[in-house]
């Protein structure tokens, strides 16, 4: 029954901020409703991770694999987007889980924005390092096993979210879809977006081995 | 001085993404300038004087790029002023990127003062109550953090007094980072299992957690969010009603100046200028008792 609700809560929340856009800002509706629906869909999960049952390990595991991700921003700083966050969402979607994967993903992309500066770009952050997060745990399996996957699947989330973040580019900016500047913006942005795939190659190259060494020592000793 | 800071959290959240909001969707130029105006004002009333000037560089080449490049990639409105590559240039799509860089660095600013007054103890004691899982997921990370910090300089330290990749070279610098890296997530996770130990032993999860916060709601926040309430309801009921519409293209629509939009405008000036004024009144109050010493 509660789930009933909940869902019933979403089916209409989205179509609300929808028209309450359309209504209120009819200028940039756009922009309005891309933020609030992002917003929105990174909502069940943290909603299901308040629900359930969890245990103070995993809890801290999360914390610290945001804080190491949000660390690894920190200390890559000087090189600009290159930065292991990606990878270290990713390896810890493949050993903890789907749901593991999305908090560290979006949690990083809020707690690094305290010291790189929030802004309306935050929840664009939070949904697509979710996002890439949740897909990792989804096939986990099959990147634990096959390391030209894995380097697919890293390329493919360096280009994920150059691509989303263009699109928070394109409709803050112009405040409707705008195709032309779209492909220009991507274009723009290709040089990162080729930093940002080779870095999470490169990463998840290197560390996947040994990071999962260790969480898979670490889930032995402590029973996880 | 942050007279405004000392506000409780609730209102300064409530004020923050109301001001937010308005400036970040509304399309009329006199309310974008007003946040603008609200931002940069309370910016320079908060911030060290230093920065600001180099801040001011970056905003002005931020508003260039923005406003001029808007007509090359869109070629609506009326009025063309040239031709580019047989593309028109018009008068409406460069006023319409000036506006939305008026905009973006508008809230830009506005994001400025919220990270420098909504620290993050504010943050989570908002929502401490409503998500205490994330919250305390947060609060954690946020206190590993400058552990890490502490604990991952002593790794680079000794490696680097071992000479493991000390050379200046991009190689070199990058090797250093990921070596500094695999040590402190081992270091990290065996330390997450013992706090997860310590929390177990003290027993979390056996009944609510207790917290303990030093913010209290005053009259003055209750009046303050009252103040809020209305000066953000006018310019709400006015935008749904359509009072402010602007447009740009195909022409550039006139500016309203009906009574309702009128006061619309002075709402939402008041509101953005609200923290400076505070600001401001506690500057004088405490130069005027300083006097009388």
């Amino acid at each position: 029954m509660k789930k009933w609700i909940s869902g019933a809560i979403f089916c209409l929340l989205i179509p609300a901020v929808v028209l309450s856009g359309v209504y209120l800002f009819p200028a940039r509706q756009y922009a309005f409703i891309s933020l609030c629906v992002t917003v929105l869909s990174c909502l069940p999960v943290f909603i299901r991770f308040e629900r359930k049952e969890t245990g103070t390990k995993s809890l801290v595991l999360i914390s610290a694999m945001t804080a190491l991700s949000v660390l690894g921003r920190v200390l890559f700083t000087p090189i600009p987007g290159f930065k292991p966050v990606t990878a270290m969402v990713v390896i810890t979607a493949m050993y903890f889980g789907a749901e593991a994967g999305f908090m560290t993903g979006s949690l990083s992309a809020v707690i690094s924005n305290f010291y790189f500066g929030q802004g309306p770009w935050t929840p664009f952050q939070m949904f697509s390092w979710g996002l890439l997060g949740l897909i990792a745990g989804l096939i986990s399996e099959p990147l634990k096993r096959n390391k030209l996957l894995l380097s697919l699947y890293a390329a493919f989330s360096g280009v994920l979210y150059s691509v989303i973040m263009d699109v928070w580019t394109v409709l803050w900016a112009d405040g409707t879809f705008n195709i032309t500047r779209y492909v220009a913006a991507i274009i723009a942005a290709a040089p990162f977006t080729v930093i940002y795939a080779v870095s999470n190659i490169i990463f998840l190259l290197l560390f996947s081995k040994p990071i999962g060494k260790i969480l898979d020592r670490i889930k032995t000793k402590y029973g996880l | 001085m942050k007279a405004f800071g000392n506000i409780h959290p609730s209102v300064l959240m409530m004020y923050f993404l109301s001001v937010m909001l308005v400036s970040m969707f509304a399309s009329n130029p006199i309310i974008q300038a007003e946040a603008l105006f609200g931002g940069a004002l309370f910016c320079l009333c908060i911030q060290k004087r230093g920065t600001a000037l180099r801040d001011a560089g970056f905003y002005i080449s931020l508003f260039l790029m923005v406003a001029v490049t808007n007509p090359l990639f869109s070629h609506n409105g009326k009025t063309p002023l040239f031709f580019l590559n047989g593309n028109p240039v018009t008068l409406e799509a460069l006023l319409c990127g000036v506006s939305i860089a008026v905009m973006v660095i508008g809230v830009l600013l506005w994001c400025k003062c919220y990270s420098e007054i909504m620290t993050s103890d504010k943050f989570l004691y908002l929502f401490g109550r409503i998500i205490p899982k994330l919250s305390l997921v947060l609060s954690m990370a946020l206190r590993f953090i400058p552990a890490y910090i502490r604990q991952s300089r002593r790794v680079s330290r000794a490696q680097k007094a071992m000479g493991l990749y000390s050379g200046k070279s991009i190689s070199d610098r990058v090797r250093n980072r990921m070596r500094v890296l695999t040590a402190m997530i081992s270091w990290s996770l065996e330390n997450a299992m013992d706090v997860s130990a310590s929390m177990k032993a003290r027993g979390y999860g056996q009944k609510k957690r207790t917290d303990f916060s030093i913010f209290r709601f005053q009259r003055s926040d209750c009046a303050l969010f009252a103040v809020c309430i209305v000066l953000l309801s006018v310019p709400l009921v006015g935008m749904a009603a359509g009072v402010t519409d602007f447009t740009y293209y195909p022409g550039i629509s006139r500016i309203e100046t009906s009574p309702a939009a009128v006061a619309v405008y002075a709402a939402f000036g008041a509101l953005s200028v609200l923290p400076s004024v505070l600001e401001a009144k506690e500057a004088i109050i405490w130069k005027y008792y300083v006097s009388k010493i």
